[in-house]
């Protein structure tokens, strides 16, 4: 084990070798999931990284969306949220969302090596895509008008 | 080496090395922050692959679950990329990834673990009916009484124990750097932390 202490540090051989076991233990208990790395590299594989995060609102009684490929996700950032409603169909999924507040905002959906797709909420703040793979997902929302345009991303999540 | 941090351009070829390649610590991070200031994405992609378990450590430390976990890690990265322009210091990278973790784990959304979490988890990563050499199965079992007692410990502890496990690499000296380990106050306190451990584990029949 690295001697954390230094010269200048004091920790006593048992606290070591306690730091030793806790140490292979977290490793074998607790390690980064092995895609987070690759998970991250895609979400921030955008063109402009001048982006808001929106947070995944989530609620034990939906905690089975991750994976299950069906259910509700709330996603918000200061004052828009989002909502999608995901629906398997086949292989693929088709996804209705909705933005809060309404707004003819463009949406961009992007599977890890499958592109993205892309459409325009309508004036309700209703989108739909079909067909969209399964796979790590992100959703990009441009808001605004003209004069401000902002781009809120969500967290990727895996469909 | 070195000095091929300061010719950085945002075109990549594929036959010249990135100008960070060979560097560790925070001349690596110096190097692949210039380059991901002009937009090199190698140069992010390798930060991201290098500093993702200090930001996964700090996400769980703070008692996230490991889903909540994923979606903070995340975040976190998608606001350092956003703001680097603001961090001129590439010695303070590790201590805003720690500060902004921190936070991102503390907001009202971030799902917290129940007091005796992951018992499914621990489940899953544990072959405990496999039979297996006897060696094994001790170093097992011992992790899981470890593990138990861990998870047991106030919040600041287990984060302060994680940090100090990963400052105790060479590859993560900047998280000793972040913390001031050994100077200030985290020397002793990660010391009653580890005295906490132990009577955990003793009071279950102890490692040791």
């Amino acid at each position: 084990m690295t001697d954390i202490g230094g010269s200048t540090g004091s920790i006593s051989s048992d606290d070591q070798v306690l730091l030793a076991d806790l140490g292979r233990m977290l490793d074998e208990t607790d390690p980064p999931p092995g895609d987070l790395v690759e998970r991250v590299q895609f979400a921030i594989a955008l063109e402009n990284l001048d982006v808001e995060v929106a947070r995944w609102e989530r609620m034990d009684a939906l905690s089975g969306v991750r994976g299950g490929g069906q259910g509700t996700i709330t996603f918000t950032v200061s004052d828009l949220t989002v909502m999608i409603n995901l629906t398997k169909v086949g292989q693929r999924h088709r996804i209705d969302g909705w933005l809060v507040p309404a707004g003819e905002y463009g949406v961009e959906v992007r599977v890890a090596e499958h592109g993205s797709s892309c459409t325009t909420a309508d004036e309700g703040g209703r989108f739909v895509l079909d067909e969209v793979p399964c796979g790590t997902t992100q959703i990009v929302v441009t808001v605004g008008d003209v004069s401000c345009l902002r781009t809120v991303v969500t967290p990727t999540i895996v469909l | 080496m070195r000095s091929g941090a300061e010719t950085v351009t945002d075109v990549e070829t594929a036959e010249v090395d990135p100008p960070w390649e060979g560097l560790t610590g925070a001349e690596l991070h110096a190097a692949c922050m210039h380059a991901a200031r002009a937009g090199d994405r190698l140069a992010m992609n390798r930060l991201v692959a290098e500093l993702t378990p200090l930001v996964w450590h700090v996400a769980r430390g703070n008692g996230l679950d490991r889903h909540t976990a994923e979606d903070v890690v995340q975040t976190v990265w998608l606001a350092l990329f956003t703001h680097l322009e603001s961090l001129h210091d590439p010695k303070a990278l590790a201590a805003w990834l720690i500060t902004t973790t921190r936070r991102e784990a503390q907001r009202p959304h971030g799902r917290k673990t129940p007091p005796l979490p992951l018992t499914d988890e621990f489940a899953e990563s544990m072959p405990s009916t496999q039979p297996a050499p006897e060696d094994e199965a001790i170093r097992a079992d011992r992790d899981r009484r470890i593990w138990q007692a861990f998870t047991r410990l106030p919040q600041r502890c287990q984060e302060l124990l994680r940090m100090t496990v990963l400052a105790g690499r060479a590859e993560y000296q900047l998280v000793a750097d972040a913390l001031r380990i050994p100077r200030g106050s985290v020397g002793p306190t990660r010391g009653r932390c580890l005295n906490q451990l132990r009577d955990l584990l003793s009071s279950e029949g102890g490692v040791r």
